[in-house]
């Protein structure tokens, strides 16, 4: 059975279709690829995911239990963790006590907080910044804290919403060790969506192509690439005739 | 039947016209305004030392206590709001705080009995069998010309169309080089110019004393929720509902039920729908 | 920041200079100036408990009084109960309008839940004067009897309470309860992203935090013997902002600090008469201006790190 079942998610918010009859199937321990133009439904995708908004019509279920109508904390407590494409840490908290507001969630272990919020700080590469305010953190800290708060609430799916927008080379490529270190380690099951096609590619084992609310594509990265409606949804058809 | 008519549009004339300025400079500066009743109270007070203590005839007077008040809020948003801009609970303290050291000077000033401020008009007239003070029709007139001035103003010249622009978007104003925070002065000014000003015309029939500041700034601050924060119709729509159902009350239930009616109002608002009836998240 | 021995330290001191005051000058004045700080103590500390630390202020902290302070009184006098069922009583009349006005108004955005809260006060205030044959309108509910007849044993009993109230809610503020409220404050969204129920907490706070607030009008009740609907006005709610500013946001200790020094300034300037309030309002906007971290707390924090010989 596999972790994560969304069957014919659909949504709409006034004239605009955002999400239309997505289905798709997420294995335990498989990390899959979403893809697709800005304006795509991608974010709305995880918003209906996680129990942010509601769908008009379909199911999610996370190991044959219905997500729908659940609080978007409850889910969180079933084990779905996301992270935002706009970072926002919690302003006038330190680093530290950033990911440890993410610890106080049902499915972590009664532990010492504070211990367990360094090692995750470890774990991403921010354990000097520990008692810096979270809100002078760079870019690409940011990042690292949002994936810390995530991993504190002791996910079984972790979602990631364009973790390697605005990163440096450098900094996309420790990110990406360190997604691929939670994957192997960890068994964690993940979902990626973003745009930097190379590092994209090298993480994840299957990809859903997106377009306008629709899944245009399903297959394996190589077999993706060379879709022709993916190709399109990028980049255009290819005999267009501009001058008509 | 009739009464209720003539006396509920006169109370929605005043409630209008403070709620229009009150609705103005938060829709262009995001601004809850709690001083915007003292400008209504230094009008009245205003028009009360002009007349009675330096003896100037009502007509010369009015326009300078409009003109003097326009001018305080002006200088209160540059001195004491401007800087605490960045927080709107900030701005909220602050400009309470300032109606209340108004208050307090008023009452150290005058004490606290009733003053009189003189009218326009002191004649009574009578509308189908109703006596009418010339004074409360005049507010009526005066509102109406002052609220479609102000609106014709702001869509039809470039200062308005300035302000429209930063109502809708302030930042992508000052890339365009509009001086926001000049404009927030003039629309402060303007506000306060507003406000004074229905002072100046309630006040013979009002009562006048140090504490006049408060329940007007709750009724405004209803009217504005009910209306839509932001909306110059929304605020006059609200306004007739606000003012005729407190003269609804008044006449079928009692006169100590009408605050409760826009305190009520705002806090059902708040809680059902707070955009109000016409709010939108920026312009009028 | 956790509790260190200097903390300790001076809460004792603080503790026993206040407990000792009223044997060293033997002043019945001064005894009531610091019975009434100290449950202006109580309410500022329950204010900052929830606006400090959610950021939320609430404008109509007065209702919370002002209820449970109706509840002693009718308790006591309308229905002869003993004055000690007075406290839980007061704080459960809180508690309930604590819920009634919270939930509906917790999703408001910032000024919006101040002045929403203020409404509430201000038509309980209302309220009361119109049903004036229940109330007693404006002279409010008279003769209710004094909780403790020694005033310097109920003024430690007011102390007492109060040392609760900072005990309790501060260790609560430094829980995790504490980090979640403030978490509230820094992204709402984020927070309820986290996993964490932002409804709940939101409400919980304010329902503790008027709990406290009652209480404390129960004890105001028996130390005025009267109640009056003044008790439900604006001016009750901004001064114990205005404390909780001059004694640092947030801190839960620095707020006791805020409610001695206005307090004693009130009665200072009772010489003054009518500039009272005149000059209440102009501090209050100098402390806006020019001491947004408060007073009290700061300089405790000064000292606190001079005595430790400059290590935090």
């Amino acid at each position: 059975m596999s972790l994560l079942s969304v069957r014919h998610l659909d949504k709409r918010f006034g004239g605009l279709h955002a999400v239309k009859d997505i289905s798709l199937e997420v294995q335990q321990g498989e990390i899959l690829g979403i893809l697709g133009p800005n304006g795509a439904g991608k974010t709305t995708l995880y918003n209906l995911l996680t129990g942010f908004i509601k769908p008009d019509n379909g199911e999610v279920l996370l190991d044959g239990q219905s997500l729908l109508g659940i609080a978007s904390h409850k889910v969180v407590g079933l084990g779905v963790a996301r992270t935002f494409q706009l970072c926002r840490p919690f302003v006038g908290l330190t680093v530290l006590e950033n990911v440890m507001v993410g610890s106080l969630g049902p499915r972590v272990p009664a532990v010492d907080l504070e211990k367990r919020a360094h090692r995750l700080l470890d774990q991403v590469g921010l354990a000097g910044k520990a008692h810096a305010p979270s809100e002078l953190l760079s870019y690409g800290d940011l990042r690292r804290l949002e994936i810390a708060r995530a991993l504190a609430t002791e996910p079984r799916l972790l979602l990631l919403d364009e973790p390697f927008a605005g990163l440096g080379s450098g900094e996309i490529a420790a990110l990406s060790d360190l997604i691929r270190q939670l994957h192997s380690e960890q068994g964690l099951t993940i979902l990626l969506i973003e745009h930097k096609l190379r590092e994209f590619m090298q993480l994840v084992s299957q990809v859903v192509a997106i377009d306008f609310g629709q899944v245009i594509a399903t297959g394996t990265p190589q077999d993706i690439v060379k879709n022709p409606k993916v190709i399109e949804a990028y980049i255009g058809k290819q005999d267009t005739d501009y001058a008509a | 039947m009739l009464e209720i008519l003539i006396f509920g549009a006169v109370t929605s004339a005043i409630y209008a016209m403070l709620a229009v300025g009150f609705t103005l400079i938060f829709g262009v500066a995001r601004i809850l305004n709690l001083a915007h009743g003292s400008f209504y109270a230094l009008g009245a007070y205003g028009a009360y030392v002009l007349t009675t203590i330096f003896k100037v005839p009502l007509l010369l007077a009015a326009p300078l206590v409009v003109l003097g008040v326009a001018l305080f809020g002006m200088v209160v948003e540059r001195v004491l709001i401007r800087p605490m801009r960045k927080s709107q609970l900030a701005v909220l303290m602050i400009s309470l705080a300032v109606s209340l050291v108004v208050e307090q000077a008023l009452f150290l000033i005058f004490g606290s009995e009733y003053r009189n401020v003189p009218s326009f008009i002191d004649q009574k007239y009578v509308i189908g069998g109703v006596d009418v003070a010339g004074q409360r029709l005049l507010t009526l007139l005066v509102a109406v010309v002052s609220i479609g001035g102000l609106y014709l103003f702001i869509q039809r010249t470039r200062l308005g169309s300035a302000i429209l622009a930063i109502s809708q978007d302030p930042e992508a104003a000052q890339y365009m080089g509009i001086p926001s925070d000049r404009i927030f002065g003039v629309v402060m000014a303007m506000s306060a110019g507003l406000a004074a000003l229905a002072g100046i015309m309630a006040g013979p029939f009002l009562s006048v004393q140090p504490s006049m500041h408060l329940l007007p700034i709750v009724k405004a601050f209803a009217i504005v929720v009910v209306g839509g924060l932001g909306s110059i119709p929304g605020s006059i729509v609200a306004a007739l509902m606000l003012g005729y159902a407190e003269t609804l009350v008044a006449y079928g239930i009692s006169t100590s039920w009408t605050e409760i009616v826009s305190v009520a109002a705002t806090l059902l608002m708040l809680v059902l729908r707070p955009a109000g009836f016409f709010g939108k998240r920026a312009a009028f | 920041m956790q509790l260190k021995h200097i903390d300790r330290g001076g809460a004792l001191v603080a503790i026993a200079v206040m407990a000792g005051l009223p044997l060293v000058f033997d002043s019945r004045y001064l005894m009531g100036v610091l019975t009434v700080a100290a449950i202006y103590g109580i309410w500022s500390v329950s204010w900052d408990f929830m606006s400090g630390l959610t950021g939320r202020e609430n404008f109509g902290h007065s209702l919370f009084i002002g209820v449970g302070a109706y509840a002693a009184g009718f308790l006591n006098t309308a229905w002869g109960v003993n004055a000690w069922w007075s406290l839980p009583a007061g704080m459960l009349a809180a508690v309930v309008f604590a819920l009634i006005m919270g939930i509906p108004t917790l999703r408001l955005k910032g000024p919006y839940f101040a002045l929403a809260m203020l409404s509430g006060a201000v038509i309980m205030q209302r309220l009361m004067l119109i049903f004036w044959e229940y109330t007693g309108g404006e002279e409010g509910i008279n003769g209710i009897e004094p909780l403790i007849r020694s005033p310097l044993h109920f003024y430690w009993f007011v102390l007492g309470m109060l040392v609760l109230t900072v005990v309790l809610l501060g260790g609560l503020a430094r829980s995790h309860w504490g980090l979640i409220l403030k978490a509230i404050r820094g992204d709402e969204a984020t927070c309820q992203a986290a996993g964490l129920n932002v409804t709940y907490y939101k409400i919980a706070s304010l329902v503790i935090s008027a709990a406290f607030a009652g209480m404390g009008g129960a004890l105001y009740a028996h130390y005025q013997l009267q109640v009056s609907p003044q008790l439900f006005a604006v001016v009750t709610s901004i001064t114990i902002i205005t404390m909780v500013y001059v004694g640092g946001m947030s801190t839960i200790y620095g707020p006791i600090g805020g409610a001695l020094l206005l307090t004693l300034m009130t009665e200072l300037l009772r010489n003054f008469g009518e500039w009272r309030l005149m000059v209440y309002s102009v501090a209050l906007i100098l402390i806006l201006f020019f001491l947004p971290q408060g007073l009290v707390a700061p300089t405790w924090q000064k000292i606190r790190h001079r005595l430790a010989g400059g290590q935090p």
